[in-house]
C-alpha cells in the first residue's frame, strides 16, 4: 500500500501491492461475478517501430506508452483525471537473454524523465502516473504480469471496485543487436532450469515448447508442417489491413505461398515466417464500469469473462497430450466463466506469436466446430476476414509485429464495427482472445452486449 | 588491375546494406560501383525475392541476383565464380557463406575497409 | 564443440554426481511410486517432498521426436548448426522425457520411433551429460 499527495490536500491510498486471489485460474468457479459489469472504454495505439535507435526521446518505450495511454484516454472521452487505476507490465519483453538488451543498462541516461532505465526500455506504473500528471490514482500494482494476465487484472480491479476507469498498459520493447542472444544465452553455463535444457541446445520458449508437440501432431493426425502456410499467409493479409500494425505502416509486402514455403528454418520444421517480429511499440486498453462506458465517447465493449492458466510441467518437453490437456482446460474454464459455448464465439483471435501454437487453441476451444486434428484442413478453407470462417481476423504478432495487442484491439474493433477492412462479414456479437501459451496465461471474452 | 570476371559480390541486407533494417554501412553509391566495376553483384537475404526486387528498383540498381540466403549454395553452384565474397552481418551470413565456398565478410566485427579498398582497387 | 556445462546446485548434485559416475538416477517418489525428472524440489503429483528419494534407471528409451537446430540462439551451440535435438521418453515411464542431440545420427536423419540408449559425454574436465544413442540394430 502507498499513501501519497497526488495534486490537491487530499491524501490518496494507493494500492500497489496485490496477491493473486484476483485470478480466475482454477476449474469450477461458475459464472464470472462480474460479468457484463465492467467494459473496455477506449483503446489506444503508437507507433511500431522495430527498434528503439537509443538517441531519439520522442520514441522510447516511454513515450510510446505515453502516447498511448492518452490515445486511449481521448478514445474513450474521459479525461486523465478520470482514471484511478494503471496496470502496466514492468518486464522487459525479452527477458534475461535479450540479447543486447541485456547489456540494455547501465548506460548514458538523458534528462528527466529518462534519466534511468524506467521510460528508456522499460516502463511501469509509477513512471507513467508521473509523467501523465495522474492524479487519482488508487490502483497501481506495482508486479503487474503481461498482457495475458493483465486484461484479466484490469477487469476484476474495477469489478471489484478497487477503481473505476482503469488504464491498462502493454508495453514492448525492442533495440539493436540480435534478439535474446546475451545473458544466459550467452554463456558457456547451464544454470537452474537451464541445466535440463541449454546444454543440447534448447535456448528455452515457445518455439521448443511447441514444435514437438507440433510435429507429434503431424504424425497423429496426418499433415506436414508446411499446412501451416495458409494460416500464416492469412495473418500476413490481416496485417496488411491493420494501419497501426508494422507490417502495413512498414509497406511489408503480401507473404506468399512460395515466399512461407522456401524461407530457411530456424528449428526445422520452424520456419522463418513461423516467427513473429520483435517491435518497439505501446498498446494501452481503459477499463470502466459498464454504466461509465455507457455514457463514453466510444460502443462499449463488455468483459463477459477473463480466465488464466498456469501448467506445470511433467517433464523435460511438454507432448501433444499435454497441449491438448491443457487448452482443453482453458477452453473449459473459458467458456464455463463466459457462460457461453464454443458455437456462440464469433471472433477468435488466439495468439501466434509461434504460428505453430494456434491450431492448438484452435482445436481446444473448437471454433467454428474445429475438433482435435481439423487445424490443417481448416486452414486450407476459407479462413480470410471477408469470408465464413474469419480466423485471427486481428492479423496477430505474425501480421502486425510482437506487440501482442492486435488480438485484444481487433476485438474491441470488430465488436464495435470499426475494424474498417478488416470487418468480418459474419455475426460479430463476442469476442476471445489471448496473448497466451498453452501451458500459462489468460483469456477473455468481450461482448457486444453485457447480457 | 586484376580482372574482375566472374568474381561473385553477395550483399545480406538487413544489417549490412544502408537500406535494411537495421540500416547497415554500405551504400547505394557503394553497390552501383561494384557493379562498375565488374564485378557479379547480388543480394542474399531472409527477405522474400519481392521484399529484396523492390528495395533495389527503388534504388535503381540492377542486381545480377537476388536469392535467399540459405539458396547461396545453390547458386553458387550455378554460376561457378572463380571467386566469391558474402558480406554480412551475423552468424547465419558466416554459414552459409561458407556453405557456398565464398569468403565471408563479417561488416561488424571484421576489417570491412580494407576489404571494400581490395574490391575497389582489385586487389585481392 | 562442447555443450554448455550444466551448474549443479544443493537440489541437483547427486543426480550430476551420478551422470559423471555413468549412471542415470532420477527421483522416486515411494508415496506415488512415480518417477520424476527433472529433478524438483517436490513430487509432481503429491506436491510432497518427504518420499522423494532416487532411483536408478537403465537408460533406454524411444525417439518420440525430433528437430533440426539450423538458427538457435546459444552461442556456445553455434558452430554445431545444423544439429539433431530429439526427445526421448525413458521406457520405464514413458511420461518421463530427456533431450539428446544424437550423438552418432546425422542430422536431418533422427529417426522418429527408434530405440535409444543412454550414454555420457563430457562437456568439461569434471562433468559429464546424459546423451542418447540409436541402437544399433535400429539403423
Amino acid at each position: 500500500m502507498d499513501s501519497r499527495y497526488q495534486g490537491g490536500l487530499e491524501r490518496i491510498t494507493m494500492i500497489t501491492d496485490i496477491d493473486n486471489s484476483w485470478k480466475r485460474d482454477s476449474d469450477g468457479l461458475g459464472v464470472w461475478e462480474h460479468r457484463g459489469k465492467v467494459a473496455i472504454a477506449g483503446f489506444g495505439h503508437s507507433p511500431v517501430d522495430r527498434r528503439w535507435d537509443e538517441v531519439n526521446l520522442e520514441t522510447t518505450l516511454g513515450a510510446y506508452s505515453l502516447l498511448a495511454c492518452k490515445q486511449a484516454v481521448e478514445d474513450a472521452g474521459m479525461s486523465l483525471d478520470e482514471i484511478d487505476g494503471i496496470v502496466c507490465c514492468p518486464t522487459t519483453i525479452s527477458g534475461d537473454s535479450g540479447g543486447s538488451a541485456s547489456n540494455w543498462a547501465p548506460r548514458p541516461y538523458f534528462d528527466p524523465p529518462y534519466d534511468t532505465e524506467w521510460g528508456l526500455t522499460r516502463v511501469n506504473a509509477q513512471w507513467l502516473i508521473d509523467n501523465l500528471g495522474l492524479k487519482n490514482v488508487k490502483f497501481a500494482p506495482s508486479a503487474a504480469p503481461t498482457i495475458s494476465e493483465m486484461v484479466g487484472l484490469a477487469s476484476q480491479a474495477v469489478g471489484d471496485g478497487l477503481c473505476n476507469n482503469c488504464l491498462m498498459i502493454y508495453p514492448t520493447g525492442n533495440m539493436a543487436g540480435r534478439y535474446r542472444r546475451g545473458g544466459p544465452n550467452a554463456s558457456d553455463f547451464a544454470e537452474g532450469g537451464n541445466q535440463w535444457t541449454a546444454p543440447w541446445g534448447n535456448h528455452g520458449g515457445n518455439d521448443f515448447i511447441n514444435i514437438f508437440p507440433h510435429q507429434q501432431y503431424c504424425r497423429k493426425y496426418g499433415g506436414e508442417h508446411d499446412d501451416v502456410a495458409p494460416f500464416v499467409i492469412n495473418q500476413h493479409r490481416n496485417g496488411l489491413l491493420t494501419p497501426w500494425g508494422f507490417n502495413y505502416q512498414n509497406n511489408i509486402p503480401q507473404l506468399t505461398h512460395d515466399d512461407y514455403v522456401s524461407s530457411r528454418y530456424i528449428l526445422r520444421p520452424l520456419r522463418l515466417w513461423d516467427c513473429d517480429r520483435p517491435v518497439n511499440a505501446a498498446g494501452a486498453y481503459l477499463f470502466t464500469t459498464a454504466e461509465r462506458a455507457r455514457d463514453a465517447k466510444q460502443t462499449p465493449v463488455y468483459v463477459l469473462n477473463h480466465s488464466q492458466h498456469n501448467f506445470t510441467f511433467k517433464t523435460t518437453q511438454p507432448t501433444l497430450d499435454e497441449i491438448e490437456l491443457w487448452t482443453d482446460i482453458a477452453a473449459k474454464r473459458m467458456y464455463e466463466g463466459s457462460g457461453l459455448t464454443a458455437g456462440e464465439v464469433d471472433i477468435f483471435n488466439p495468439y501466434d506469436g509461434y504460428s505453430i501454437m494456434a491450431q492448438f487453441f484452435l482445436e481446444g476451444f473448437q471454433w467454428h466446430g474445429v475438433k482435435r486434428g481439423d487445424a490443417f484442413s481448416f486452414y486450407a478453407d476459407d479462413i480470410r476476414v471477408e469470408g465464413p470462417h474469419p480466423l485471427c481476423s486481428s492479423g496477430g504478432n505474425l501480421g502486425n509485429g510482437r506487440t501482442r495487442t492486435a488480438m485484444y484491439t481487433d476485438s474491441i474493433e470488430q465488436l464495435r464495427g470499426t475494424a474498417g477492412a478488416r470487418q468480418v462479414t459474419t455475426r460479430a456479437e463476442t469476442a476471445l482472445a489471448a496473448f497466451t501459451t498453452p501451458s500459462s496465461g489468460g483469456w477473455i471474452m468481450l461482448g457486444k452486449n453485457p447480457d | 588491375m586484376e580482372n574482375v570476371e566472374n568474381i561473385i559480390i553477395s550483399y545480406d541486407i538487413d544489417g549490412t546494406v544502408i537500406a535494411g533494417d537495421p540500416p547497415g554501412i554500405i551504400t547505394m553509391d557503394m553497390i552501383k560501383r561494384s557493379k562498375e566495376l565488374g564485378y557479379i553483384i547480388g543480394s542474399a537475404s531472409d527477405r522474400t525475392i519481392t521484399d529484396q526486387t523492390q528495395i533495389w528498383e527503388r534504388n535503381n540498381i540492377e542486381m545480377d541476383f537476388i536469392v535467399l540466403k540459405h539458396t547461396l549454395p545453390e547458386l553458387v553452384n550455378k554460376l561457378k565464380p572463380r571467386q566469391g565474397f558474402h558480406i554480412g552481418d551475423t552468424n547465419m551470413d558466416e554459414y552459409y557463406a561458407k556453405q557456398s565456398g565464398l569468403t565471408f565478410i563479417d561488416i561488424i566485427n571484421g576489417d570491412f575497409k580494407a576489404f571494400w579498398e581490395a574490391i575497389l582497387s582489385k586487389s585481392f | 564443440m562442447p555443450k554448455l556445462i550444466p551448474v549443479p546446485n544443493e537440489l541437483t548434485k547427486p543426480y550430476w554426481d551420478a551422470v559423471n559416475s555413468r549412471k542415470l538416477l532420477i527421483q522416486y517418489c515411494s508415496d506415488c511410486q512415480k518417477l520424476q525428472y527433472p529433478i524438483n524440489p517436490s513430487c509432481y503429483h503429491c506436491s510432497q517432498a518427504t518420499s522423494l528419494g532416487w532411483k536408478e534407471v537403465e537408460g533406454k528409451g524411444e525417439i518420440i521426436a525430433a528437430i533440426v537446430i539450423e538458427d538457435g540462439r546459444l552461442n556456445r551451440r553455434m558452430p554445431d548448426q545444423p544439429y539433431n535435438l530429439a526427445v526421448i521418453s525413458l521406457d520405464e515411464d514413458p511420461t518421463i522425457n530427456f533431450y539428446s542431440n544424437l550423438p552418432g545420427t546425422e542430422p536431418y536423419k533422427a529417426p522418429i520411433g527408434a530405440k535409444v540408449s543412454v550414454t555420457f559425454e563430457e562437456v568439461s574436465p569434471d562433468q559429464l551429460i546424459p546423451e542418447w544413442t540409436v541402437d544399433i540394430k535400429e539403423v
